[in-house]
């Protein structure tokens, strides 16, 4: 029973089935899914909406239980949050009444870790996030962009061995997304070595941007999800450079032929 | 409607228009009752200022004032100690708040005046039924606001602390507690102004007998019943009823100041 090194998370046979809170009504949100997500990858999750991309990460962080198949964190059954699965929401989900650095110290606070140290390794990620000098700001006093570089330094601050992102860049707008991306991509380590970068697992709307970050990406279908394919980029890093190369627009119209007509099936389906 | 088809007001004017509206205002309402010499039935600005003069330098309504004020006071915490715990709970636990909405429903509605009877049986007339009217209005708008305030708190926001490493300690102190405190502070705010506009018709309910005895603190509602009753001076009672309404002004500018700075992430 020797387990791969290179495999962080493993899922198996997983589907999730709920009631819909509007109505009642059962969805099955994810079916059948096998998978593994691999130590160090930069693994983009595409699919039209409703097909279970957050789902499958809330599964991963732990927030609910699959009601089919079993989801393994490095070998071990996840059974509730962890700090070593950091989360990244697309609304920011920021403590309204702490500052960007109470934000940021929320993780180590929460986990025991004493007030100086916290604070210094606080201060480190703002800074490395780029809102040194917002330290007191409170978030409501901060930009959409602001905001998400605060969440990102948070969830950095417990220094998580994956990184799980919803959507994170879906709320702010299309230069700030660009900015944010290459500075999201300098954090994991777009430039170093693959074996001692974080793992990062990335839900995205966007299928330009789930291929310029991803070392793979995970395309699922929809209603309900269920993995229709997984495509390698093998493309060089550091990536910022590719932004609107020939090759990531190749890749981008492959992306965008798996995922088309469901898109447009799950738009019809939700403006009926 | 400010502008429309005329230019904006000069600052200075902002002030100085309704200003001297008031003032024409004050003026011809003391020249009607001095041609009709209806003073001493009607009150008028000058007998309010005289009257509100005289009352300032005997003390007499800094006693009325600290009487009602001590009893809104002790209403109002009685109001927090209770209304907060008991809003809390209905709040997070779904069971509690179906075993115990519909009394909580049907106490809140009975206006908390409509006690008074009860509470002048029961308690007396010596301030404690006041108090009693006051304490009882004052602890719905805890209930309600605290329970909201639980059900209100957003669920990403306990699912990030929870991802972050947070226990139920560590949850309940730093995401529930915080994040329920602005909508508190509202029903706090609520509270206040209930026990203050109840505590007056309470006080007037109960008055006269009162302030006959001269044992107990008689409140300004008493006051005003004793100057009705007693003393038929028309002009002290517009004073009182500027000093209520003075009051519960500044109360509540004052719990606004208190929650800009216990709040600063919530400016309203």
């Amino acid at each position: 029973m020797e387990k791969p090194l290179d495999e962080l998370v493993r899922l198996q046979g997983v589907g999730m089935v709920y009631q819909s809170s509007r109505d009642g009504e059962r969805v099955e949100a994810l079916a059948g899914i096998d998978f593994s997500v691999r130590r160090g990858e930069f693994l983009t999750v595409v699919g039209p909406s409703g097909c279970g991309k957050s789902t499958l990460l809330s599964l991963i962080a732990g927030f609910a239980a699959p009601t089919s198949g079993s989801v393994l964190f490095e070998g071990r059954p996840v059974d509730g949050p962890d700090p070593a699965r950091g989360v990244m929401f697309q609304e920011y989900a920021l403590f309204p009444w702490r500052t960007v650095a109470g934000n940021v110290e929320f993780g180590p606070f929460a986990r025991g870790v004493d007030a100086a140290t916290r604070r210094a390794r606080a201060q480190t990620l703002i800074d490395l996030v780029g809102l040194k000098g917002f330290e007191r700001r409170y978030p409501h006093e901060l930009s959409g962009g602001m905001r998400q570089r605060c969440a990102l330094a948070r969830m950095l601050a417990n220094e998580p061995t994956l990184w799980l992102m919803d959507e994170p860049l879906a709320a702010v707008d299309l230069q700030t997304r660009i900015i944010l991306q290459d500075e999201l991509l300098r954090l994991w380590g777009d430039a170093r070595a693959g074996a001692q970068r974080p793992t990062v697992m990335f839900v995205t709307h966007g299928i330009d941007e789930a291929v310029l970050l991803a070392d793979r990406i995970l395309v699922l279908g929809r209603r309900p999800g269920r993995i229709k394919e997984v495509l390698e980029v093998d493309l060089p890093r550091p990536r910022a450079a590719l932004r609107g190369s020939a090759e990531v627009a190749r890749l981008t119209a492959h992306l965008w032929e798996l995922i088309r007509d469901e898109a447009a099936q799950a738009i019809a389906e939700e403006t009926q | 409607m400010t502008g429309g088809m005329t230019r904006p007001l000069s600052r200075r004017a902002r002030v100085l228009l309704p200003l001297s509206v008031l003032l024409v205002v004050l003026a011809s309402w003391e020249a009607a009752v001095q041609a009709t010499r209806t003073q001493g039935l009607v009150p008028h600005p000058g007998g309010v200022l005289w009257s509100g003069a005289q009352l300032t330098a005997n003390g007499v309504i800094f006693q009325a004032m600290s009487g009602s004020l001590a009893r809104v006071l002790i209403g109002f915490l009685f109001g927090a100690c209770v209304g907060i715990p008991l809003g809390l709970a209905v709040g997070a636990f779904g069971t509690l708040d179906r075993a115990l909405r519909p009394v909580l429903d049907a106490l809140r509605s009975i206006a908390p005046i409509a006690w008074i009877p009860m509470a002048i049986l029961w308690l007396g007339v010596r301030g404690n039924a006041a108090l009693f009217v006051v304490a009882y209005g004052a602890v719905f708008p805890f209930i309600v606001n605290s329970s909201q305030a639980v059900r209100q708190v957003d669920r990403r926001l306990l699912s990030a602390a929870r991802a972050l490493g947070a226990g139920r300690w560590v949850m309940l102190r730093s995401v529930l507690l915080p994040s329920a405190l602005p909508m508190i502070f509202t029903g706090a705010r609520i509270a206040l102004a209930f026990a203050w506009a109840s505590i007056i018709a309470a006080e007037l309910a109960v008055g006269i007998k009162v302030a006959g005895h001269g044992r107990s603190v008689a409140g300004i509602g008493q006051l005003m019943v004793e100057t009705l009753y007693v003393k038929r001076d028309v002009d002290a009672l517009v004073f009182y009823m500027l000093v209520v309404g003075l009051v519960s002004f500044a109360i509540d500018a004052g719990l606004r100041r208190v929650q800009e700075r216990l709040l600063p992430w919530k400016s309203h």
